[in-house]
């Protein structure tokens, strides 16, 4: 019987990357319903959170449990989503073994984030273009893409001392102002506005909404709820790193931002 | 606006929301599809924005053949349809409101705080029905026309 517990096992450990690399509720229940099914599992039940897999399969009449509670989410790899889904899709049409399909899992989760020097330049891309999109002129472009720049190497340090979300937040939003500010006194910039809006589009809850809407649809109101709090306490944390910083600006130094 | 202008605004859709994909690990060979994602969504944007002077209205519209789009390349290139929404829906996120809300709420303009907080918060809210809407349509509008398969996820 100790294929059984692996499906249960196998199942779970999928979710788990589903969860942690942030695919929604749905998806994760699905896939690994599709993953017992596919190996013969009886009585397979999955209740899932946004932070928490609950899992049952029956084993010769006797009801085993597994429970996990993972952590929120640090970072989204969609990566890691694509490659479970990859792996899930074979499984289904059967000739995947038990050993091989743990092998992936493993191998899966293994697939790397970007190099630093990397993330950098795709925070700071991203910050320019959206400063553009926005309406900014090219001076915002490159004001933006140095404050996506700096953003992204305090958003890595503050993920590998797991610091607080809200704070992670508030003071990134703070780092873009004040670099924007900077930027305007020293007369590079055209329109701070423009470089301030582009430049917190990486900390923007685009994420946290738009999962919460796939829950709600897939009637995952617990785990939607959950989300759109989320979103909503990550703008209000953006909203007052900007906030403070303009503030300070204006109120102590003096500056009319 | 000109036929240049919608060229800048697509180069600039393009890049932006491909510099996200990256960001958040979108697999490589996906980066064009989260791109054109992208791209469109904002393009139908700037497009409603010319015709009326609503930014709820427009992102409601420019939502819909956003995620159209997404499930288009969900099932043609059997990925998760959350690769694409997710990057694709960038540029219409309402980041903008979030900071003229605090802008104002910090400047003490407390009128304009709360047409823009209320403005934030309806966008958000176009963008939700947008997406339920053409998630809600029959999946079969959106298999591929050469071989029947699974049902998408």
């Amino acid at each position: 019987m100790q294929k059984k517990r692996s499906v249960l096992e196998l199942a779970v450990q999928a979710g788990e990357i589903l969860l942690e690399n942030g695919a929604e509720v749905f998806r994760v229940q699905q896939t690994m319903e599709i993953m017992a099914a596919a190996y013969g599992a009886e009585e397979f039940h999955v209740y899932v959170l946004t932070n928490g897999i609950f899992a049952s399969m029956a084993e010769d009449g006797v009801n085993h449990v597994a429970r996990l509670e993972n952590v929120p989410q640090a970072s989204v790899h969609l990566g890691r989503i694509d490659s479970v889904n990859t792996l899930s899709r074979k499984i289904a049409q059967g000739n995947v073994p038990m050993e091989e399909a743990f092998e992936e899992l493993e191998r899966i989760r293994m697939i790397p984030v970007l190099s630093l020097p990397l993330q950098m330049l795709a925070c700071g891309a991203g910050s320019a273009f959206f400063a553009l999109l926005f309406g900014g002129k090219w001076p915002d472009f490159f004001c933006a893409f140095v404050a996506g720049l700096l953003l992204q190497v305090y958003l890595w340090n503050a993920d590998k001392h797991k610091t607080n979300k809200i704070i992670t937040r508030l003071v990134g939003a703070a780092l873009v102002t004040a670099v924007a500010g900077v930027c305007m006194l020293l007369g590079v910039g055209n329109d701070m506005d423009k470089i301030i809006i582009g430049s917190i589009m990486p900390l923007v809850p685009g994420i946290a909404l738009t999962m919460a809407i796939r829950d709600f649809f897939n009637s995952d109101y617990l785990s939607g709820t959950i989300r759109m709090i989320d979103a909503l306490i990550i703008g209000l944390s953006i909203a007052t790193g900007v906030g403070a910083v303009l503030g300070f600006a204006s109120m102590v130094l003096g500056v009319q931002l | 606006m000109t036929f240049v202008d919608y060229l800048y605004q697509l180069f600039v859709s393009f890049w932006g929301t491909v510099a996200f994909g990256i960001l958040f690990h979108v697999p490589p060979k996906q980066y064009v599809a989260c791109g054109l994602t992208g791209a469109a969504g904002w393009l139908v944007y700037v497009a409603m924005m010319q015709a009326q002077p609503s930014t709820v209205m427009a992102s409601l519209v420019a939502v819909l053949p956003l995620t159209a789009l997404a499930r288009l390349f969900a099932t043609r290139r059997k990925a998760p349809i959350t690769l694409f929404l997710l990057c694709g829906i960038f540029p219409l996120v309402p980041g903008a409101g979030i900071y003229y809300t605090a802008y104002y709420f910090i400047t003490g303009q407390t009128t304009q705080t709360m047409i823009k907080g209320t403005e934030t918060i309806k966008i958000a809210g176009a963008l939700a029905l947008g997406m339920v809407l053409v998630l809600g349509m029959p999946s079969k509008l959106f298999q591929p026309f050469h071989k029947a398969q699974e049902p998408t996820k």
